[in-house]
């Protein structure tokens, strides 16, 4: 494949709206250029930036220097970090030497940079970022992303929400997601190098935030965001100003909010399918549609019974799922479920299986499950619940335990005590008999 | 907008602590009783445990009980969740009702 450039944008066109100012992708090619070269000669970024364009300058600065950025993390849990990797800060977080205290750090330094800089040409084989799927014990998978697949399924994403110069005046994105997630990077690093949008890159995580930030922007106005922020925004009495589209993915949208969306909002309600492995792969407009149409030249390819289901991602190659699907026609496919017992809470993933064995492991523990709610996947607030047997231990010391050896996301936020188990004569564990023996909400 | 007006009050309303401390365990479904959050102790990460799933959840509960918009610009953030007593000194200077 030939080299993509790193942006093939006007260098007069805005690329973000920031404190009430307009960056054009000419000033910010100067930046990110002028951070390259302070970069070491070899090494992978940790991008901790929490504004959005510092941290879209330094995934550039690094991608120019030919490094990738490690999405979420510094390498495995409890390993050492790879040798070279550093950090990438914004002066607006004191405390980022926290999560690397050895590793060399470079500030993003946002003052103007008074030069005329050309995008560089990046091989499309050059591996741009690193994504991890994190198991409920840290144990996390590396997913490999090359340049050319996450300029392609970029491309793909603009031409699906009418996104390219050819599809009408620019686009102004508002996230509430952040740009170390996934679905947070590809949305609000990647399309504005290969769309034709800005983002906004001030805080917009309270309800608050994303209000006032939707308002500084100009349409057309995206917001990108979560079920979860969902809730709490239509929740609001405040309303958000003209949207063009609501954007939401990471967890599945109930068809009630995408209405509310739709009637309060008079927005489209857009849902993304993906998945960190393979990107965002599908969309629909859920208060209307049930099914999911892929993006241009993605090939979804369902599974059997022990077959995972595939995803053919241009660049990419195949990627197995962990969804269950069914091809419905007309190029659309349903989306079943998940497979086995994996749960998602706050964007992080793990399998109750691992929950339990790590559960187990707790000293004093003798018994123990963990319980999905029923609404899991429709209610984003929801949270697990777990009964444990360990005879001499408190709630308090079992909760303790598992604070440090879990994603906070799946600490359970019910923990009975109980003396023993509804286990069958098979060891087995009725599902009915562990729902009773925890409050169900009402 | 953020700080004007911040006034951390020399003696804690412990009515509005009380209430405050209710508020949190309905809102978030705790299993802990109202009583037993301790005023200083840290609402978030050890402590009460909350995370940032919790943190809009809480912010959608104060705008609601109280009229007050929490936002992650004020610079003071830190120290208006830091515990039950900042967060409801952080309200009595900003409550609407």
């Amino acid at each position: 494949m030939p080299p993509d450039l790193l942006t093939a944008r006007d260098p007069a066109e805005v690329i973000c709206h920031r404190d009430g100012a307009a960056i054009t992708v000419g000033g910010f090619l100067a930046q990110a250029a002028a951070l390259a070269e302070r970069l070491p000669d070899q090494g992978q970024a940790v991008n901790t930036c929490t504004d959005r364009y510092a941290a879209l300058v330094a995934f550039a600065a690094a991608l120019w220097r030919g490094h990738p950025t490690l999405l979420g993390r510094t390498g495995a849990a409890g390993e050492a970090p790879a040798a070279g990797t550093y950090i990438l800060t914004d002066a607006q977080q004191p405390d980022a030497h926290r999560s690397g205290a050895s590793l060399p750090v470079f500030e993003v330094d946002l003052a103007p940079v008074h030069r005329t800089v050309v995008a560089p040409a990046i091989p499309a084989d050059r591996i741009a970022a690193i994504a991890f799927t994190s198991g409920s014990t840290g144990a996390p998978t590396a997913h490999l992303k090359p340049w050319g697949a996450l300029v392609l399924g970029a491309a793909a994403a603009a031409a699906r929400f009418g996104l390219r110069a050819q599809d009408g005046p620019p686009s102004s994105l508002v996230a509430t997601v952040p740009p170390q997630h996934m679905y947070g990077f590809e949305t609000t690093l990647m399309l504005p190098l290969h769309a034709r949008l800005a983002i906004h890159a001030g805080a917009s995580f309270f309800p608050c935030d994303v209000l006032d930030a939707l308002d500084a922007v100009p349409p057309r106005r995206i917001l990108i965001t979560t079920p979860l922020h969902l809730r709490v925004l239509l929740a609001e009495t405040r309303r958000p100003p003209d949207l063009a589209a609501v954007i939401s993915a990471t967890a599945p949208l109930s068809r009630e909010m995408a209405e509310a969306v739709e009637r309060e909002w008079h927005a489209p309600m857009l849902e993304i399918y993906g998945a960190t492995e393979a990107g965002s792969m599908a969309s629909r407009r859920s208060a209307h549609e049930e099914d999911w149409l892929p993006y241009d030249g993605i090939i979804l390819r369902p599974g059997f019974a022990d077959t995972p289901s595939l995803a053919e991602i241009p660049g990419l190659g195949p990627v197995p799922l962990s969804d269950a699907l069914e091809a419905v026609g007309n190029g659309r496919f349903r989306l079943l479920g998940r497979i086995a017992d994996l749960v998602k809470l706050g964007g992080k993933r793990a399998s109750l299986a691992e929950l339990n064995r790590v559960l187990a492991a707790v000293p004093g523990v003798v018994d123990g499950v963990f319980l999905a709610p029923r609404d899991l996947e429709r209610n984003p607030a929801a949270r697990l619940a777990a009964i444990v047997v360990a005879p001499g231990r408190t709630a308090a010391e079992i909760l303790g335990a598992l604070r440090d050896r879990l994603e906070p996301a799946f600490l359970p936020r019910r923990l009975e005590m109980v003396a023993a188990l509804p286990r069958d004569h098979l060891g087995k564990l009725p599902h009915q008999a562990l729902r009773q023996m925890v409050r169900e909400e009402p | 907008m953020s700080m004007m007006g911040t006034t951390v009050a020399a003696e804690p309303d412990l009515v509005l602590e009380a209430d405050l401390a209710r508020l949190i365990v309905a809102a978030l479904s705790l299993e802990v009783a109202a009583d037993d959050i301790a005023p200083e102790a840290p609402l978030f990460g050890a402590g009460l445990g909350l995370d940032s799933i919790d943190a809009l959840e809480l912010a959608l509960a104060v705008s609601k009980a109280y009229g007050v918009q929490l936002r992650s610009d004020d610079e003071r953030n830190h120290r208006i969740f830091a515990s039950l007593r900042s967060l409801a000194a952080h309200i009595a200077g900003h409550r609407t009702r």
